[in-house]
């Protein structure tokens, strides 16, 4: 139950997250500035320490405060998923032909999948596992590097301002999260048992669900139960990488300190450091970018690609039903855009 | 350049790189086209195959990875799923089933996984389904002993 309640809180937080961080980004940004590097210092630390010793603790702490922010919005996660077109009983059902689905894919292709495949799958499920439990701190910067994507899609990709402002919004929100964990963790408690409700409404559902927003969170998450350790010894491939992909110096500082590390420690071992399909090199906005609930990564041009195609996930040869999300996300440009599906997914659900 | 080329290239390199790895494949390809790659994989132990070493004829389509490599036996083979006479090779994942995350080297492992596990359900080669489905497995694996020993490997004497 804790665990679920955890994966959970870090799931709805995710959503929330991103909300929050477009709605207050814009407002508090002057003063999250100041405040996102005070935290952030204060954070690394408390990486350092718990995440060595309890990564779960963390994660319960910061869960708590999302999960403050998600009882609000409620539902929203399941509306970033992608779920919203099908409403509450679909997102039920849809989860759960996925589990069934991953389970069949295992099954046939899958004893050659394993085999074959087996590095990427396994790759992603851990980073799935890890992300459920570590999700807190990560959701953040899940979210918001979706967000970034969303904008590539759109065809942003080349507009680094675009990225550029689209990265700053986030982190601003994220601070506020950083800051408050410690001191919401009771709310976060009184958020959980609402979450695991819910959870018990499909179990598989909410499993399901805790994946892909682990998937999602998996750069932060990765980096919250790991911490620095693995960070040091990937440090000279990521850190070169980033500091050529992104050229935003404010926001790729931020994103450093808050997700950055874990990020890039995730590309190296949770995430893989190439597309799959393409066999090119996944950059910022890809590592960042999770376009199916299986947590099969790869990188925006395959995914057009294959939407234009039969628009099938690669991992789990489900279709992207998140197609959504990359609407949501590269409509996102209009704060506007992107609530409303999510109030719709909202409705829908409750 | 297109992607199905680099994409190629870069399994080429793969392919290098894990010869050591993987001693039942040998992936080759051709000198002068990157979308023509042969393979020589070994029959799986414990089957009818053991010991044979069978040739694949990729044919790689321009759309590769998001379509599937066309495959076939070169060699000959008496199993269900496999054309007597062309090679073809009955598999999902060279059809309905293909997902852009297999490689040339994964679906080499998975013939070997079809070599051990026939499918007689789905046959292109009835009389192997037959004698599977007719629950004849002596018979099954005595034809298919005998044609991995003829085309399959080497003669002696």
């Amino acid at each position: 139950m804790v665990s679920d309640s955890i994966t959970n809180a870090s799931i709805h937080a995710a959503p929330n997250n991103n909300n929050n961080a477009r709605d207050v980004g814009k407002k508090k940004r002057a003063r999250s500035a100041k405040l996102k590097q005070c935290k952030l210092d204060v954070r690394r630390e408390q990486w350092l320490f718990q995440g060595a010793v309890k990564n779960k603790d963390c994660k319960a702490e910061q869960n708590g405060v999302v999960e403050e922010r998600k009882d609000r919005n409620n539902h929203r996660p399941f509306g970033n998923l992608g779920m919203r077109p099908g409403g509450g009983e679909n997102d039920g059902s849809i989860h759960h032909h996925h589990h069934h689905d991953s389970d069949l894919d295992s099954n046939s292709p899958n004893s050659l999948t394993s085999s074959v495949l087996g590095s990427n799958y396994s790759e992603t499920n851990f980073t799935g596992s890890s992300s459920s439990s570590s999700s807190s701190g990560g959701c953040c910067s899940g979210n918001i590097t979706e967000d970034d994507e969303g904008g590539g899609d759109d065809g942003c990709l080349d507009d680094w301002e675009a990225v550029a402002d689209a990265l700053a919004a986030n982190e601003k929100p994220k601070n506020p999260c950083l800051e408050s964990p410690p001191e919401h963790d009771p709310i976060a408690q009184s958020g959980s048992p609402q979450e695991t409700t819910i959870g018990s409404d499909g179990p598989s559902f909410g499993v399901e669900n805790s994946k892909p927003q682990c998937a999602r969170t998996i750069p932060k998450a990765s980096g919250n139960g790991l911490a620095w350790r693995p960070d040091d010894a990937f440090r000279p491939q990521s850190l070169p990488n980033l500091a050529k992909q992104v050229s935003l110096p404010n926001s790729n500082r931020k994103h450093y300190g808050c997700g950055g590390v874990p990020w890039a420690y995730s590309g190296v071992v949770s995430v893989p450091s190439s597309c799959p399909i393409c066999y090119e090199d996944l950059d910022f906005t890809d590592t960042s970018f999770l376009p199916c609930l299986c947590g099969f990564r790869l990188c925006l041009f395959c995914h057009k690609r294959i939407l234009e195609e039969d628009s099938r996930c690669p991992g789990c040869r489900k279709p992207y039903e998140h197609e959504p999300v990359e609407a949501e996300a590269s409509v996102h440009g209009g704060s506007l855009t992107f609530r409303l599906p999510r109030s719709c997914s909202l409705i829908t659900r409750s | 350049m297109q992607a199905s080329r680099a994409r190629l290239f870069k399994e080429y390199k793969e392919v290098q790189r894990e010869k050591v790895v993987d001693p039942d494949i040998q992936l080759v390809c051709d000198d002068s086209n990157i979308f023509k790659w042969t393979a020589l994989i070994k029959g799986p132990s414990e089957t009818p195959f053991e010991g044979g070493v069978f040739q694949l004829a990729f044919a790689v389509p321009e759309q590769y990875p998001l379509q599937p490599p066309q495959v076939r036996f070169l060699t000959k083979i008496f199993h269900p799923n496999v054309h007597f006479k062309t090679g073809e090779i009955c598999l999902d994942i060279l059809k309905n089933a293909w997902s852009p995350a297999w490689t040339l080297q994964s679906v080499c492992r998975a013939i070997i996984a079809l070599m051990a596990h026939p499918e007689p359900d789905s046959p292109l080669n009835c009389d192997s389904g037959n004698l599977l489905r007719s629950g004849d497995l002596r018979g099954y694996y005595s034809m298919a002993r005998m044609y991995t020993k003829l085309a399959a490997m080497p003669k002696k004497g």
